[in-house]
């Protein structure tokens, strides 16, 4: 065996040694995740109420009369059991993991009538919920993480977390309550011009409130800049913004 | 003479008190006027049952013995009333002066309209509240108690509040404590984060109350601070 042939040869090796060693790790990393799936018949009145430790939410409208539940979870494999009772459906991985310690992040895909009412929370990780028209959206993170609310068309809607960034993208319903509040992060707001409400931004930090061009507006500054509290339009809507060290703009939809 | 005239002078007739022209003329007229006449028959009846009687009716110097007796009599009248203790047997408000009277109407005004602010603050308040933000909102009634000591300053409120909600914090770290070990190094290190930005934040708002006690707005931000942070250990406390 010629020296070319022996240096071919160790190439080839070590090409195919690497090759069985990323398989391997695909594999394992693979073998590593299990998946959670399981669909639920959805009447008129559906209310989901879901309650993560670690780990992404997704929850999207669509047009069908059922709850799609589907979940990946990372070792070590968090225990899941959902319950339906009376049109609600529950998840609590807190609840069911209770005193386990160390529990591999679980994100979920969920896809729900667009007329249901919204409940989600985690600990840690980021909640975005798109394409909903029902009485109720709230998204809590308990610690840090990015809320995104898209083509959100509920009356009460409430989105918190400590760190991260809040995005909501919606209409204001006539009477209804809007709240967001993040301690560290931005928050934006994009809501249609003839929207009515009445709103109090505060941003005691920064003082970096950026109001939009809304119809009629009556607006105030309060606290050398810290608060800004008025109305648009009728004011029928009622809008509270509280960013303890970010910022809140608003933008036109 | 007239009727009048005649009637007041017919004792005097009687009496022969009279002049003669006086006398001649009440003559006539009693002869004419057979009222007077009458009125002098009665007086002269009298007259007579009493010089006929007299001794026996009244006695010698009658009128000032009389006049003893109407004095005895009252006096043993108001002898017995000086003994008794003034007005024993009267009760109710009329041994009240109108002062006193006046001055106690206005403490039961005064007792009512306290009690029926604290009623209805009470009503209206949550009774269990420990928000930070009621304790600066003081209405002129607070400010008045305020001053006469029975209520507490804002700024002793503010303390007061501070020191139940670290109470309440310090509870929920003790049981983070005991559960962190068990969480993996990304939750103890998110958790670490998140709780260390909560404090920045306190710290900042602590700096301005000490520089401003009355900042309402930032007390308000203080108190939505604490929640947040009470809501972070009590999530992670499940875990």
């Amino acid at each position: 065996m010629t020296l070319v042939q022996q240096s071919r040869l160790i190439r080839t090796t070590v090409a195919c040694v690497s090759v069985v060693f990323f398989l391997c790790l695909v594999a394992s990393g693979v073998a590593a995740q299990k998946k959670f799936s399981r669909t639920y018949p959805a009447g008129q009145s559906v209310r989901l109420k879901l309650l993560n430790r670690t780990g992404t939410v997704t929850v999207e409208g669509w047009d069908r009369q059922e709850v799609r539940i589907e979940a990946t979870l990372e070792a070590p494999a968090a225990n899941i059991t959902p319950q339906s009772l009376s049109g609600e459906i529950v998840v609590n991985l807190v609840r069911d993991n209770e005193g386990r310690g160390e529990v591999g992040n679980v994100n979920f895909a969920i896809r729900v009538p667009f007329y249901t009412m919204v409940d989600i929370e985690t600990v840690i990780g980021n909640l975005s919920v798109s394409n909903i028209s029902s009485g109720l959206v709230r998204a809590h993170i308990s610690s840090e993480g990015d809320i995104v609310l898209l083509n959100i068309g509920a009356s009460n809607v409430a989105a918190e977390n400590v760190m991260g960034n809040i995005f909501f993208d919606g209409e204001l319903q006539d009477g209804g309550t809007y709240r967001f509040s993040s301690v560290k992060g931005d928050i934006g707001l994009r809501i249609p011009t003839n929207s009515s409400f009445r709103v109090v931004a505060t941003a005691p930090s920064t003082r970096d409130i950026v109001f939009y061009q809304c119809q009629s507006p009556d607006l105030t500054l309060l606290g050398d800049g810290r608060r800004m509290i008025g109305k648009c339009g009728a004011g029928s809507a009622s809008l509270s913004v509280t960013n303890q060290r970010g910022s809140i703009k608003f933008f036109k939809r | 003479m007239n009727c009048e005239d005649c009637k007041a002078l017919i004792t005097a007739l009687m009496e022969e008190d009279l002049d003669e022209t006086r006398a001649e003329s009440m003559r006539m007229h009693l002869a004419d006027c057979f009222t007077c006449a009458t009125v002098c028959e009665e007086v002269a009846a009298i007259v007579d049952v009493a010089t006929v009687e007299g001794e026996d009716l009244l006695p010698e110097h009658h009128s000032k013995q009389i006049w003893c007796r109407i004095n005895n009599v009252i006096e043993s009248e108001q002898k017995p009333l000086a003994n008794v203790d003034p007005q024993p047997e009267r009760k109710g408000l009329w041994h009240f002066s109108f002062w006193q009277l006046a001055s106690g109407l206005a403490c039961i005004a005064l007792v009512s309209s306290l009690l029926t602010v604290v009623a209805i603050r009470n009503y209206y308040e949550p009774a269990a509240t420990d928000s930070l933000v009621r304790t600066t909102s003081n209405g002129v009634f607070d400010r008045v108690l305020m001053k006469v000591g029975l209520a507490e300053t804002p700024q002793e409120q503010l303390e007061r509040k501070l020191r139940e909600r670290q109470a309440t914090i310090d509870y929920w770290n003790a049981r983070v404590q005991v559960r962190r070990n068990q969480w993996d190094p990304q939750t103890r290190a998110a958790f670490d984060r998140n709780l260390r930005e909560i404090d920045d934040s306190l710290n900042e708002y602590q700096t301005i109350l000490q520089r401003d006690p009355e900042d309402q707005l930032t007390v308000e931000m203080m108190d939505s601070v604490l929640n947040e942070k009470t809501d972070l250990l009590r999530d992670f406390s499940d875990l």
